[in-house]
């Protein structure tokens, strides 16, 4: 019985390992992109640009009031029937689409909520000083935010590695998929499979609900809700 | 007037209406079901995780971080494939009641997670008077401790019920029929991308809608120290 739990294991190890480096791969390819774009959108909101605000309070409800599974869907399955040849995605570039705006949405508000946490003196102080906005902004705030960002930040990347086990819905060969194509190959040991695809996604991702943790801790942080 | 019938037709959606309602009145219910469980687990985690004893607090520790480091996904798959094998392998649950098994062991840590703060965030003079009133620990626990604790964590509790309502949606993966479902069902029968994928995510965002304006109510009546947004 064990002999053969540990055949099965062995047998299925390397392609597991495979997927798992696949999900590492998508997972910070997405937190990257979804990090750009948010520090930029959430940056841009706090300037209160009328409309702009508007635009982006829009795409915030939008993302994070539908499921991922569903925005997935859309991304692969509705975009491209619009016609238009920028967005006939195939199937990988609709995860990564999907996965990077999905991350931006949270970062968007994280970075919104830093630049709103660090006291109105201290801009109010660079403008008396003769800095403009942006000066105020780039010198002044976003250094003092930065810090602020660590702790929900860390705990996105979280919810972005988890979130790629959904991406095998559309076939996406990471972890998740991996595992059900072992599955086909050994179909005896269902339960095991997902065990070990379990015990996986644990070792990738505790290190940094640890680092999340002690960094909340650490630096306290803002307050932003953060999705399983 | 082409273009917009040729991008959705709210025929199709009107023939389909019976099985979107189907599926989002399953959603509601699964929601509901999931949200009263983990609640009452939640507390009983919640109690353990601040116990002194170790064989309390523990194992309640390494079930919470088993499932905050693992997607839900393959915690779907653990229990749908797992619990016939712990009867034998008899399949005694359906879809339906694994799904609720399995969305209910992964929101029961988030929520233990919120009402411990909530207690921890109850003044100590409360504790010091009802002992003062001759309260055993149950008594001011349930009569003093908890409903103060509830009130200060609503809008955090609001919070993780719109996650939950959102993760329904991952029980269309193991065949579990809600608003999702009826979706996947109308693109393999009719195969209308727009037609299946809008009409859920507007029935999602409307359920969203819905869950904003009760917190922002709760938020106005209570004033508690969390927030949804």
């Amino acid at each position: 019985m064990l002999e053969e739990t540990i055949r099965v294991i062995l047998s299925v190890l390397p392609f597991l390992l495979d997927g798992l480096w696949q999900t590492f791969k998508i997972s910070l390819i997405a937190i990257v992109i979804g990090s750009i774009l948010g520090a930029v959108l959430g940056i841009a909101r706090s300037f209160r640009i009328p409309g702009l605000t508007g635009l982006i309070g829009l795409y915030l409800h939008l993302f994070r009031g539908s499921p991922f599974l569903v925005q997935l869907y859309v991304f692969y399955f509705v975009l491209p029937e619009l016609g238009i040849p920028l967005l006939q995605f195939d199937s990988f570039t609709a995860a990564l689409v999907a996965l990077s705006l999905y991350t931006a949405s949270y970062v968007t508000e994280i970075v919104n909520g830093a630049i709103l946490a660090v006291p109105r003196g201290q801009e109010e102080a660079a403008r008396a000083l003769g800095m403009t906005k942006l000066q105020a902004m780039r010198y002044i705030v976003l250094p003092q935010a930065l810090k602020l960002t660590v702790p929900p930040m860390s705990g996105v990347y979280v919810v972005i590695i988890k979130g790629t086990s959904i991406l095998s819905v559309i076939g996406i060969t990471e972890l998740t998929r991996q595992g059900e194509v072992a599955i086909l190959r050994t179909p005896g040991s269902i339960l095991l499979i997902y065990a070990v695809v379990a015990a996986l996604y644990f070792l990738y991702c505790y290190p940094v609900l640890r680092f999340t943790d002690w960094a909340e801790k650490r630096i306290g942080g803002v307050k932003v809700k953060l999705e399983n | 007037m082409d273009f917009i019938a040729s991008f959705y037709n709210f025929r199709v959606v009107a023939d389909y209406l019976p099985v979107f309602a189907q599926g989002l009145w399953a959603t509601i219910w699964i929601s509901a079901v999931c949200l009263v469980l983990s609640l009452g687990f939640g507390v009983l985690l919640a109690g353990m995780r601040m116990s002194s004893n170790g064989l309390l607090w523990r194992p309640a520790a390494a079930y919470t971080q088993f499932i905050r480091a693992t997607p839900l996904l393959i915690q779907i798959y653990l229990v749908y494939y797992g619990l016939p094998l712990l009867f034998g392998g008899v399949a005694f649950l359906d879809e339906t009641m694994s799904g609720v098994v399995a969305l209910t062991l992964h929101t029961t840590p988030y929520m233990a997670e919120i009402i411990r703060a909530g207690i921890e965030s109850v003044n100590r003079g409360q504790h010091e008077a009802a002992t003062a009133l001759g309260m055993t620990r149950f008594q001011k626990m349930l009569l003093v401790i908890l409903p103060q604790a509830f009130a200060n964590v609503i809008p955090a509790l609001l919070g993780q019920t719109a996650v939950l309502i959102k993760d329904t949606s991952l029980l269309s993966i193991i065949a579990v029929f809600e608003l999702m479902s009826a979706g996947v069902m109308l693109m393999s029968e009719r195969i209308m991308p727009n037609e299946s994928f809008l009409t859920v995510a507007v029935c999602y965002l409307l359920i969203y809608a819905v869950m904003l304006v009760v917190s922002n109510v709760a938020q106005n009546r209570l004033g508690g120290a969390y927030r949804m947004r």
